[in-house]
């Protein structure tokens, strides 16, 4: 298991129906987990505590880096207060995009690339 | 990791090569009595005779005809000398006087050999290492050099491999802040703590302001943007900006390479190619404090008509050493001859560093004596010997070749060796007098680098 977890989502998407099937109750699903009602997108609850994530962090842009900051900021805020932000401050599904994920999966795959050279063996032809 | 980053013109200090005399190379004539007294080479003449003929067919095969790839259009020159290893250099066309804001060439410089469509960074470094192959990256005023060593047989992988950092590179973000920024950032604080690079760099920029004299390094201040480098490379890596020089391999070969690299991700052609203005000498003088290192004082001419007498001239005011290891020892000043040839200039001249101001400011006004004072017939002699010899060992070293290559395929290569080698003979003394004439009449590049409080002004040398 890496950084990301585990995840079904690239087998149900390689199915239609499926697809069909799921994406509401996905949708569903990401509206109840309460997150975006804090004002947070859903790659702000990575684990920050891992090295792969750590290194992912330092390659957002200065401005990916502040708007992180500031939704963090306002979703201790409202933690708090023991309330979620008035609904017009809500995050909408549209907004919740995986701003970290590529960054991860970038640093999984050097990573990866890494070991394979270093656990590489040379065959003479 | 098995990147060599170097700068050229570190090793343009002391040395005369690149482009024209790197030409004037021939027959090795009086070249062969640099290390001994003129008057001993007749005693020797059998033995002489011997030498120059297989040193005249050596060289005969070292000089390689420039070809045009079929496909993609770019030049290629090649030599091989039987030697057990390859070297592939792609020259392009993107020296620092081309850059459109400071520093960018230097950034572009260190952003070779990283990750691309085709491998990553890693990949890069980890696949050259398991040929055991050597990748390196220099900068000169004029070119931007990808070079590549690697034994006879891997050419396919090591040109694809440079290819690809023409055709493909990523040009990451967090790499540019990860590897590059860092590297430039390093390399510039050591040029900055170096006098002699201080003062070369100083030269430059009082010389000839503009073009050539943008310096080599990004310094503290000049704020470089990845976006500034991409737009740079996509300017700079087009199909007519780009020459391909090899040693230990044959043109026709490295030509069909080439084109088989190109044939999987090709070069765009340039709209406009890019073009710096024409240079013009001005001249000055500026003093640097500098708390470290060698007190350092560079006497320097420019002209932007090179002429075969400015190489004999710097010979013969700033002499290498004949003999290698002296009985006696040296005294702590260093005389170092500059000579620096451009496409469309020639910086010339010495650099004097000492322990000391006071050896330093004797040394310095020896220099400018020398200058003034005509040569007498047995030192233009020396001086033309020096010259020559200078010339052809330079060209004799894998890097003296791929510049004396490089400079002829980018001026289409019809300059031919012998006319350049008879330009060489014809400098006699009143040549020299003349080009010393024309030299001091313009303004000196005068600088120094150490203790300004005590190091001498240019009027107090005689200049």
């Amino acid at each position: 298991m890496n950084a990301l977890g585990p995840s079904l989502a690239p087998y149900i998407r390689s199915s239609r129906s499926l697809k069909q099937l799921v994406t509401p109750v996905a949708y569903w699903y990401a509206d109840l987990m309460g997150y975006r009602q804090m004002g947070l997108k859903y790659d702000d609850l990575q684990m920050e505590e891992l090295p792969q994530v750590q290194r992912a962090l330092g390659r957002l842009t200065p401005r990916e880096a502040y708007d992180r900051a500031y939704r963090m900021k306002v979703s201790l805020h409202s933690s708090v207060l023991h309330k979620p932000l008035p609904k017009e401050q809500w995050v909408s599904a549209k907004d919740d995009v995986r701003y970290l994920k590529p960054h991860i999966e970038d640093v999984i795959k050097e990573d990866e690339e890494r070991t394979n050279w270093d656990n590489m063996i040379v065959e003479r032809k | 990791m098995a990147h060599r980053h170097k700068f050229t013109h570190k090793n343009h200090l002391g040395q005369t090569r690149n482009s024209p005399q790197a030409r004037q190379l021939r027959s090795s004539q009086n070249s062969l009595q640099c290390l001994t007294t003129p008057k001993y080479s007749t005693a020797q003449t059998p033995v002489m005779l011997a030498t120059r003929a297989s040193t005249a067919t050596r060289l005969a095969r070292s000089f390689a005809t420039v070809v045009d790839t079929k496909a993609s259009g770019i030049k290629v020159a090649a030599v091989d000398n039987g030697q057990p290893t390859t070297a592939l250099t792609f020259l392009v066309k993107a020296g620092s006087r081309y850059e459109p804001s400071p520093g960018v060439a230097h950034a572009l410089k260190n952003f070779a050999f990283k990750s691309t469509a085709k491998r990553s960074t890693l990949g890069t470094v980890r696949e050259s290492e398991l040929y055991g192959g050597v990748l390196s990256a220099s900068l000169s005023r004029e070119y931007l050099a990808f070079t590549s060593e690697f034994l006879r047989g891997d050419e396919s992988f090591f040109t694809s491999l440079l290819t690809s950092i023409l055709t493909t590179p990523k040009f990451l973000p967090h790499e540019y802040l990860e590897y590059v920024v860092p590297v430039v950032r390093d390399e510039a604080t050591v040029a900055s703590k170096t006098p002699s690079t201080v003062a070369i760099e100083a030269a430059h920029a009082l010389a000839f302001r503009t073009g050539l004299g943008a310096s080599l390094f990004a310094g503290p201040h000049s704020h470089v943007s990845l976006d500034s480098v991409k737009s740079f490379s996509k300017e700079a890596f087009t199909s007519g900006n780009i020459a391909v020089v090899g040693t230990g391999i044959d043109s026709a070969s490295l030509a069909t390479l080439v084109d088989n690299a190109l044939a999987e991700a090709s070069l765009p052609t340039a709209n406009a190619p890019l073009s710096s203005s024409p240079s013009k000498y001005f001249g000055g003088s500026t003093r640097i404090d500098s708390h470290e290192g060698p007190e350092t004082v560079f006497i320097g001419f420019g002209t932007t008509t090179p002429s075969p007498a400015l190489s004999v001239l710097s010979a013969h005011i700033a002499p290498s050493q004949s003999l290698k290891y002296p009985t006696v020892s040296r005294p702590s000043t260093t005389i170092t001859p500059v000579h620096l040839p451009y496409s469309d200039a020639v910086l010339t001249g010495a650099l004097v560093q000492g322990p000391d101001v006071k050896s330093v400011k004797e040394a310095a006004k020896a220099v400018v004596d020398k200058l003034k004072t005509p040569l007498s017939a047995e030192e233009l002699k020396i001086a033309v010997a020096r010259a020559k010899f200078g010339a052809a060992a330079t060209v004799e070293g894998r890097e003296g070749l791929m510049d004396a290559l490089g400079s002829k395929v980018f001026s289409n290569g019809n300059a031919s060796i012998e006319s350049t080698l008879a330009a060489f003979d014809t400098v006699d003394a009143a040549t020299v007098s003349k080009v010393i004439a024309g030299l001091t009449k313009t303004t000196p590049t005068f600088v120094v680098v150490g203790n300004v409080q005590t190091l001498p002004y240019a009027d107090e040398l005689g200049l």
